[in-house]
This record gives C-alpha cells, sequence and structure tokens, in this order.
C-alpha cells in the first residue's frame, strides 16, 4: 500500500520512532478519527489499534510504516504542547485521507455539543437537582397525608435510610474515587455481642468543671449552648476510601486515615476537658481519625497542651475530606431553605435522614447498601472533636467552659455572643431551651469553696 | 479445601484473602437471621423449643438430632432443663430448619424481581506483598443474575463446595481478561 519503495527507505520507514501510546490515542481523537477507520487504512483490526493506542503491543513492519506516517501527519496538525487543546480541534477537523459528508459533519458537530453539555454538570447543578428532588419528596408525602404535616413526617422518616443512600450515590455518580462499601475490617470493630460496644474508643465527652457547683445566687451566670446539626457538620471528616491496610510503628499520613492504637497523652488541665473524652483508663487505646488529629495538633508548637501521642499500630486506607461533601451540602442547603421558610417537615426529614445515615452505614439490618462501620466511628468522633474545637475557642477567648456533653451540648459562663453568632446556621450556636416551656436554659454557679 | 487454582501459587508472596467462593458463602450465611439469644440462655432455650414444637418439620429435625419425645415432654412441661450436650442438639436442630426455611426467601430477595443483585469483590490483601511483585488489582462490581443466585444458594444449603466454586468461576469468566485475579478475594458484599 505503500507504492514501490526503496529497499532502505522501506526499512526505515519500518524503523520510525513512534509518539508514546497516550499520545497516539490523543492524535487520533484530536482528528475525530475513530479506530475503526485507522484499522481499516492501515489494514488492521479495530482492536489492534486499541492495543497500539495503550501500549498493549506495538506495531511493526509495514503495519508500523503506515501507522508512523498517519501519526506524522496527524502531530503536523494537532501539535502536542497545547495543554487542553482537543476541543479546539474538532471543528471542521476532517481527516487527512478521507472526505466528509455533510450529515457526517453534523453529526460529529452534534456529538462535541452534547459531550460539551455533559460536561457542564457541575457539582452545584447536581446539588440544586437534588434539592428539588428532596423538595419534591415532601409535597408528595404532604399531598398524600392531605396536609396532615405529622403523618407526612412520619412517612418521610420511614423512607429517610433508603433515600439518603439514593442522595449519596448521587453525590457520587460523577466523584474520582469509588469507595469500597463492603470492605473486609479487622477484628478490632468486631463486636463481642449484638449491641455491646466493639475496641474503638469515639472520644465522647462527658465533663463537668471540679472547681464549680450549682448554687442560686451564685456570681457565674452559664448559659446552655446547642451545636446545630453536630452530625451533619461532621460529615465533612478524613474518611478513609478502600479496605483498611495494617501498619506498625511509623507516625502519621496525612493523606491516610483509619483508626490507629496510641497511648493516650496526659492531661494536665484540670480545668479544661480532656480531648479525648471521658476516659479512666490510662492504657493503649484504639482512637480514630479525628481524635489523633485533634490530639497532634494539641501537641503541635501552636498550643503544645499535650506530649506527641506514641502510635503502635495504625489500620487505614487512602483518605479524602470530599466522600461526603457533596451530601452534606446538598442537606444543609436544604436545611437553610427549610429554615428560612419554616418548613418543620423537611426539617425533620432532613436530620432523619442525616442522623440515620451516620447510624446505619455500620452494621446494621436496617442498612444493607453499605458496611462501613470505621466510617460511623470516625463521623461520631469527628462530631466530638467539633465540639472539643468549639469548647476550647470559647476558653481562648476567656469564657469559662462549665460542662461539655455528648454531641452537640456546650455550657458556658460569660457573654459567649462575642465569641459565635446567634442563630441556626451551622457554624452558629443556640441557646438549648426546655422542652416543655420553651424557656432558655441558663442558671448559675459559685466556685467550690 | 480442594480450590481450583487459577492463579498458581497465590500465597507465595504473601497475599491474603480467602476463596471467593468462601467469601459468598459467608455473605449468605450473614443473611440468615433468627434467634438472637444464645442456646445457653434461658430465652434461647425457650425460643428454640417453641419454634421446633410449632411444626411436624420441627419435631423431626429434633428427632433426627437424637432428641427424644420424653426428654422433650420434661422440658416443655418445665420439669427438667437441657442438659449441655442436649443443648448443642437443639442449636443444631434449630439453626439446620432455620436455614432450610429462608432459602426460598433469600433467593427471593437476590433476585430482586428478576433484576439479580450486584455484588462488591474487594481484591485480596496485597499490603505484605513487595512492590515489584503486586498484581493492580481494583475493587469490582458486578451483578448476578437471579439463576445464578439460585444455584449459589442451593449449593451453600446443601454445603456443596464444589457447586458454589463453580459459581464463582463463571463469576470470575463474567469479570473478563484479568477475572481470574479474583479467585481469591478479601471480601464480597452486597445489599439484600
Amino acid at each position: 500500500m505503500t507504492g514501490p519503495l526503496d529497499p532502505i527507505d522501506a526499512l526505515l520507514e519500518e524503523a520510525r520512532p513512534l509518539p508514546v501510546p497516550a499520545e497516539r490515542e490523543r492524535l487520533r481523537t484530536a482528528a475525530g478519527l475513530t479506530r475503526t477507520r485507522v484499522a481499516a487504512a492501515i489494514g488492521v483490526t479495530p482492536e489492534t489499534v486499541r492495543k497500539w493506542e495503550t501500549g498493549v503491543t506495538d506495531p511493526s513492519g509495514e503495519h508500523r510504516a503506515a501507522y508512523g506516517r498517519l501519526l506524522d501527519g496527524l502531530a503536523a496538525r494537532y501539535p502536542a504542547p497545547a495543554p487542553p487543546a482537543p476541543e479546539s480541534a474538532a471543528p471542521g477537523a476532517a481527516a487527512p485521507a478521507v472526505s466528509e459528508s455533510s450529515p457526517a459533519r453534523a453529526a460529529r458537530e452534534s456529538h462535541r455539543r452534547h459531550q460539551q453539555r455533559r460536561t457542564t454538570t457541575t457539582a452545584e447543578a447536581t446539588r440544586g437537582e437534588l434539592r428539588e428532588r428532596i423538595a419534591a419528596r415532601v409535597s408528595t408525602e404532604l399531598e398524600r397525608a392531605g396536609g396532615d404535616t405529622d403523618a407526612a413526617a412520619a412517612a418521610l422518616i420511614k423512607k429517610a435510610i433508603p433515600d439518603v443512600m439514593e442522595l449519596f450515590a448521587a453525590t457520587r455518580r460523577t466523584a474520582r474515587y469509588e469507595h469500597t462499601s463492603y470492605p473486609s475490617l479487622p477484628q478490632i470493630f468486631e463486636r463481642p455481642a449484638k449491641g455491646e460496644a466493639n475496641l474503638i474508643w469515639e472520644a465522647r465527652p462527658s465533663w463537668r468543671h471540679p472547681g464549680l457547683r450549682r448554687s442560686p445566687d451564685g456570681p457565674l451566670t452559664v448559659t446552655a449552648l446547642d451545636v446545630n446539626a453536630a452530625y451533619l457538620s461532621a460529615l465533612k471528616t478524613h474518611l478513609p476510601i478502600g479496605r483498611l491496610e495494617h501498619t506498625t510503628g511509623g507516625g502519621h499520613d496525612r493523606r491516610r486515615a483509619g483508626v490507629h492504637l496510641i497511648d493516650p497523652p496526659a492531661w494536665h488541665h484540670p480545668t479544661a476537658p480532656n480531648p479525648l473524652g471521658d476516659r479512666e483508663e490510662t492504657g493503649p487505646v484504639w482512637v480514630t481519625e479525628p481524635t489523633l488529629r485533634l490530639l497532634l495538633q494539641l501537641a503541635g508548637p501552636k498550643h503544645r497542651l499535650i506530649e506527641t501521642p506514641r502510635i503502635h499500630e495504625s489500620w487505614t486506607s487512602g483518605a479524602t475530606e470530599a466522600l461526603l461533601d457533596g451530601l452534606r451540602q446538598t442537606l444543609a442547603e436544604a436545611r437553610t431553605d427549610a429554615i428560612a421558610t419554616g418548613d418543620d417537615v423537611t426539617l425533620t426529614y432532613l436530620k432523619a435522614m442525616y442522623s440515620r445515615f451516620v447510624s446505619t452505614i455500620g452494621d446494621s439490618s436496617a442498612n444493607r447498601e453499605m458496611m462501613r462501620p470505621d466510617w460511623t466511628h470516625i463521623i461520631r468522633s469527628q462530631a466530638f472533636a467539633n465540639l472539643w474545637r468549639r469548647a476550647h475557642k470559647a476558653a481562648a477567648a476567656s469564657l469559662t467552659v462549665v460542662s461539655i456533653v455528648g454531641t452537640d451540648e456546650l455550657h458556658v459562663a460569660g457573654d459567649w455572643r462575642t465569641v459565635w453568632t446567634e442563630g441556626t446556621g451551622l457554624s452558629e450556636m443556640k441557646v438549648k431551651t426546655t422542652p416543655r416551656t420553651g424557656e432558655p436554659v441558663t442558671y448559675t454557679m459559685t466556685e467550690v469553696a | 479445601m480442594p480450590h481450583s487454582t487459577h492463579w498458581g501459587e497465590w500465597r507465595k508472596y504473601n497475599a491474603d484473602g480467602l476463596h471467593g467462593a468462601d467469601a459468598l458463602a459467608a455473605g449468605l450465611e450473614a443473611m440468615v437471621t433468627g434467634i438472637a439469644s444464645g442456646p445457653d440462655t434461658k430465652r434461647g432455650i425457650a425460643a428454640r423449643l417453641r419454634y421446633l414444637t410449632a411444626s411436624k418439620a420441627g419435631r423431626e429435625a429434633m428427632a433426627a438430632q437424637g432428641i427424644s419425645r420424653r426428654a422433650l415432654a420434661a422440658w416443655t412441661a418445665g420439669k427438667r432443663s437441657p442438659s449441655p450436650k442436649s443443648r448443642a442438639a437443639l442449636d443444631r436442630a434449630y439453626w439446620g430448619l432455620r436455614r432450610q426455611r429462608v432459602v426460598a426467601h433469600i433467593k427471593r430477595r437476590l433476585a430482586r424481581e428478576g433484576r439479580g443483585t450486584r455484588i462488591e469483590i474487594d481484591p485480596v490483601d496485597q499490603t505484605r506483598v513487595a512492590p515489584g511483585r503486586r498484581r493492580d488489582l481494583n475493587v469490582r462490581r458486578i451483578t448476578l443474575r437471579p439463576t445464578t443466585w439460585a444455584t449459589a444458594v442451593d449449593a451453600w444449603a446443601e454445603g456443596d463446595t464444589t457447586g458454589l466454586e463453580a459459581v464463582w468461576d463463571d463469576v470470575m469468566a463474567d469479570l473478563g481478561s484479568d477475572g481470574e485475579a479474583y479467585e481469591y478475594v478479601s471480601s464480597v458484599g452486597w445489599a439484600a
């Protein structure tokens, strides 16, 4: 097919260097050629061309000569350096040896436009769509219940688990990493019996200031504050993507996350809560990623509150903070909308979705879509670490931290409004109210003599 | 275990895992739920007796485990409680019958009205394999058809290892050209 050629020239042609495999494919797609057409022109099968382009095999003999000539011709038209150039190549790009009919050209143009439209699906647009889906679900249920908001809320709560899993899947559709849903787990996650605890320490805070006691006419006025949607905020955390892998010794790798066996550092600040939570045992303990990161931060040069914890063993996997971030943002935006419009049904529904997501992605029979107890532990620990950081922030602004309980309760004395804005936003704080009367929870304290 | 060897001496370089057929069996086993109380607790014994005395199949299952009608009468009348040996026999009878009875239900769940259920296959653990010896393996997902599930569940219920291995061979073939690398896995999971 190359015509009569001098034998030496023919050999030179056959020994010509070719661009790297990825470049071969780039050149072909830049010209808008299919593998089938290239294959037909050279006289091989499309599968062979695919192998050349992926580097599985290399062409030889007269195929190499023909393929090389084609690539040289294409390289002249579509030079490599321009970084994201492939789009600009499309309009009117005719292959060297083939002329195109106008319907074929029109088809390519519409294909290009279609592809472009697909790439404009931003995360934000996806979230918008998902918010609409949530709103549609709520209005359907309200309609079915004939406007009975309690009935509608109950029906929505029933569907919260499958719905939130669906939302999660939708937010991960265009994601870079695909997480493992059913990894094999190390023994430390095994529960001795149903409902009993495993070896992981989540560092749940439960602390009261030892030097203060309640007194009706004490000088300190304490306000009970609530963190808004603590578990929703905690969805932004470093989560292991794949199966946890074991390492011993060594330091902490910031690109990985999981659980770590550490020697808990001593805590010498009796008037402040221990970041490791309400733990009386002193020996080594398995903690999760957020707890370890908090401890490392506190041991760092900025704080120097504790000694650096010693890590004995780790079970970790490559981590990303973005895994649940799409879900978190979708739910948070829907929550903001619902609060703005005073829509309690949607709020109840959203709360059921994120809290049940956290509680059932472990080993619950209510949710078989995932088996990641490590994620549940990590998310909970993140909520506790976030609460501890808020207590620290209050103390740094010279408020007196009186008590810190569970995931979202912080009691402080002093003008807390200088530290946080009062409100329902995720970064704001609200005053705890008694359920019956709706009055804000405040009380007075005095120092223990 | 007489597993076929698509991957030759797969443990030679410290890869860790189990055969896909065993992982499949473990997953099916996890789908069988029943009495949560242990076989040695009062509550557990009462629940097992109640289940097994409610039907002819139950009484036959107990008889097959060598539990006499006389002993049964004494237990149900509250005159005696089962000895450790009998408690173990009672437990075997209970789970044997329970497994038989949930087979149809498990098949129906996995068939999902003809759509089948997608499984996630986590490849063998290669952390202890020297970097140069590692195979490039990813987590794979594949949907198994209801007929495949039916074969697998039947094989599992009969304790037929060869049958489960045959199912896993088909799964590997469906995974494509590097399917044989998934003969051994670290876990297999699905939602059903």
